[in-house]
């Protein structure tokens, strides 16, 4: 079709697909529309995973993105009940800030990328390296360490969640 | 490394001391595994492993160990310090697992080899911060401090962790040596998204030290959190921040220091600038502190601008780091016990000196040691700097840092002034807590001593 494979042509879809409704999360006016353009990017990317033979991650991706995570935003979202009126308004001159710094991040984005189409591409190992098996070497061999102090992070996080949230008894 | 195990350790420990009923026994145990841990730092320190650990996470050679060093003794000093001020709380566990935690993530960042381990350590240390910061659950200030910290520091992560991508994919390696080999070996053709990368990193980075223009969310932290979360913010997250910037920068990307050495040194301009004025007007002493760290932070940066590897860079930002926290955990404990009775203005200084003669003077030394006058280690720390940067183009910035330095003496003599020369409503003296009392005065004597034989600190190792 037109020259290009199939693969090429969803990479298209997706990646159209994708910022489409990234813009979308920002520009909907209401919080949980938002989330649920945002579950939908996630859906995206995870196709974008499968694109590059990683299922493990596309899979993981969904489960803990989509799946748990953006419930947890919906939820905080519907109890905070938050309403397009009691939106904040902004001024101009923030709004105008804000455009003027966004669009000069998107530029320098664009133009240090500009031109790395022509780069050679380096291989960086074998193209089975997104499956499970192959991942569970990596995680479990080459990046043990980190793999394992990301739990003295997960703990902090838990101790200072429960330290928030609890009653002070004294 | 086997430091970093203790600390974490000890962190799990104290967290289970609510369960299992010893937390009478968590000061003692955590201050014992602190000497423990300083222990095994000096035993590693006899025979350094120059090699990398698990598959090049990780190398704890000299420069290292020694920043591991400063940053536990500073920790220490500090448990003493705070041990007062968790007693008054509830959630005492919770606190020093979260700090213990913190601590570990420290000492991941004086010892990483590989932008994971970078990220994971800075996230390590950020985490428990947030939570920290936040941790007077009544009072607004310290609500606004933890949400401000918590949302500008994920900003600022997210910065890190795009940078970290886009130098991935130029370079195909996490490793800093890799990094550095490549930007060798590719030297005048390296992809402008390396480059992207790299400022990125840069910007991250630099709002973990909070300089200028980077710098909006410290005053407001520094003065909402807890007066005991603020000296640890100050000291050991800013040292352990300092060394993660220096090993990325002066080992990692000191090939394309064309790229970010401009925007150093405007950085380090803006921030001597901004932060010596306007700490001259605050009148809250811990948003004074607050200023005054970021023209630190201003100070230690010009070593990495300099990108020099020599022994006088590395040690000259090891004697300032240990410098500056000593000093400031001094100076935080002469403050927080002023400022029990809640007035943080620089008034609640007034005739100290006739109520406590001697802290009085403890406090004088540490804000001498600050402002950078001779004798006292300040003055050393910014001398080594300045060695530094001699050699190198941006002499401009000396001149600079010499006239803020002056106004920075104007702020630090504020204090003094009103110790000496202003006159209290009572003459009772201020309690203090003995510890906290040992604390100050072993922190002023530590000053004084590397003050007089700098070459304590500065001739520890050839690098």
């Amino acid at each position: 079709m037109l020259g290009y494979t199939i693969t090429q042509w969803l990479f298209g879809i997706l990646s159209f697909l994708s910022i489409m409704f990234g813009l979308m999360v920002v520009f909907s006016r209401n919080p949980v529309s938002s989330v649920l353009y945002l579950i939908l990017t996630f859906f995206c990317i995870a196709g974008h995973y499968l694109l590059m033979n990683a299922q493990f991650l596309a899979v993981v991706h969904i489960v803990v993105y989509a799946g748990a995570i953006m419930v947890l935003f919906l939820f905080v979202i519907m109890l905070m009940n938050l309403n397009e009126d009691q939106e904040p308004q902004r001024t101009w001159l923030t709004k105008i800030i804000a455009a003027v710094a966004g669009g000069l991040m998107l530029f320098v984005m664009v133009g240090s990328l500009k031109g790395s189409e022509q780069l050679q591409l380096q291989s960086y190992g074998a193209s089975q390296v997104g499956l499970v098996k192959n991942l569970g070497k990596v995680l479990f061999h080459d990046f043990l360490f980190p793999f394992e102090i990301a739990s003295v992070l997960l703990l902090a996080a838990m101790v200072g969640a429960i330290m928030i949230g609890k009653r002070d008894i004294k | 490394m086997l430091s970093l195990f203790i600390v974490s350790g000890l962190g799990v420990l104290a967290m289970l001391a609510e369960i299992f009923k010893f937390k009478k026994y968590v000061f003692p145990i955590v201050l014992g595994g602190l000497i423990g841990a300083l222990g095994a730092l000096y035993m590693e320190w006899q025979t350094p492993k120059s090699y990398a650990l698990f598959d090049n996470m990780i190398v704890f050679d000299k420069m290292a160990l020694a920043f591991s060093g400063v940053i536990i003794v500073t920790a220490f000093f500090w448990f003493i310090f705070a041990n007062d001020y968790f007693e008054e709380e509830s959630n005492v566990v919770d606190h020093t697992a979260l700090v213990l935690f913190a601590l570990t993530g420290a000492l991941m960042l004086t010892a990483f080899k590989n932008m994971t381990t970078l990220f994971l350590g800075v996230e390590i240390m950020s985490i428990p911060l947030y939570v920290l910061a936040a941790s007077k659950k009544r009072y607004l200030a310290s609500n606004e401090a933890g949400f401000k910290y918590l949302i500008m520091g994920s900003f600022a992560s997210g910065f890190l962790l795009f940078g970290i991508a886009l130098i991935y994919g130029a370079t195909g390696s996490f490793d800093i040596a890799e990094i550095r080999q490549y930007l060798t070996d590719n030297a005048g053709t390296v992809p402008s998204f390396f480059i992207a990368g790299v400022v990125m990193m840069l910007v991250a980075m630099l709002f973990k030290v909070s300089a200028a223009p980077f710098h909006f969310w410290a005053p407001d932290v520094y003065q909402g959190a807890p007066t005991v979360i603020t000296a640890l913010m100050s000291t050991i997250v800013k040292t352990a921040a300092f060394i993660a910037i220096l090993k990325l920068f002066m080992i990692g990307f000191s090939g394309a220091a064309t790229v970010w050495s401009g925007v150093l040194a405007a950085v380090i301009a803006l921030s001597l600038i901004i932060a010596n004025f306007t700490a001259a007007v605050q009148s809250n002493v811990k948003r004074m502190l607050a200023y005054s760290s970021i023209s630190h932070a201003a100070f230690m940066l010009m070593v990495v601008l300099a990108n020099v590897r020599s022994n006088a860079s590395v040690s000259g930002i090891l004697y300032y780091s240990l410098a500056y926290s000593i000093g400031s955990i001094a100076a935080f404990t002469v403050f927080y016990n002023v400022s029990r009775n809640g007035n943080e203005t620089v008034e609640g200084f007034n005739g100290l000196a006739k109520r406590n003669p001697l802290l009085a003077a403890c406090m004088t030394v540490a804000m001498l040691s600050l402002a950078g006058i001779p004798v006292t280690s300040g003055f050393f720390a910014k001398y080594f700097v300045f060695t530094t940067l001699i050699g190198t183009e941006y002499k401009w910035l000396l001149i600079l840092a010499v006239l803020t330095s002056a106004v920075g003496v104007y702020y630090y003599f504020k204090i003094i002034i009103a110790m000496y020369f202003k006159n209290a409503e009572t003459t009772e003296p201020v309690f203090f807590e003995t510890s906290n009392k040992l604390v100050v005065i072993i922190t002023t004597l530590i000053t004084l001593i590397i003050g007089f034989i700098p070459d304590v600190i500065t001739g520890l190792f050839v690098y």
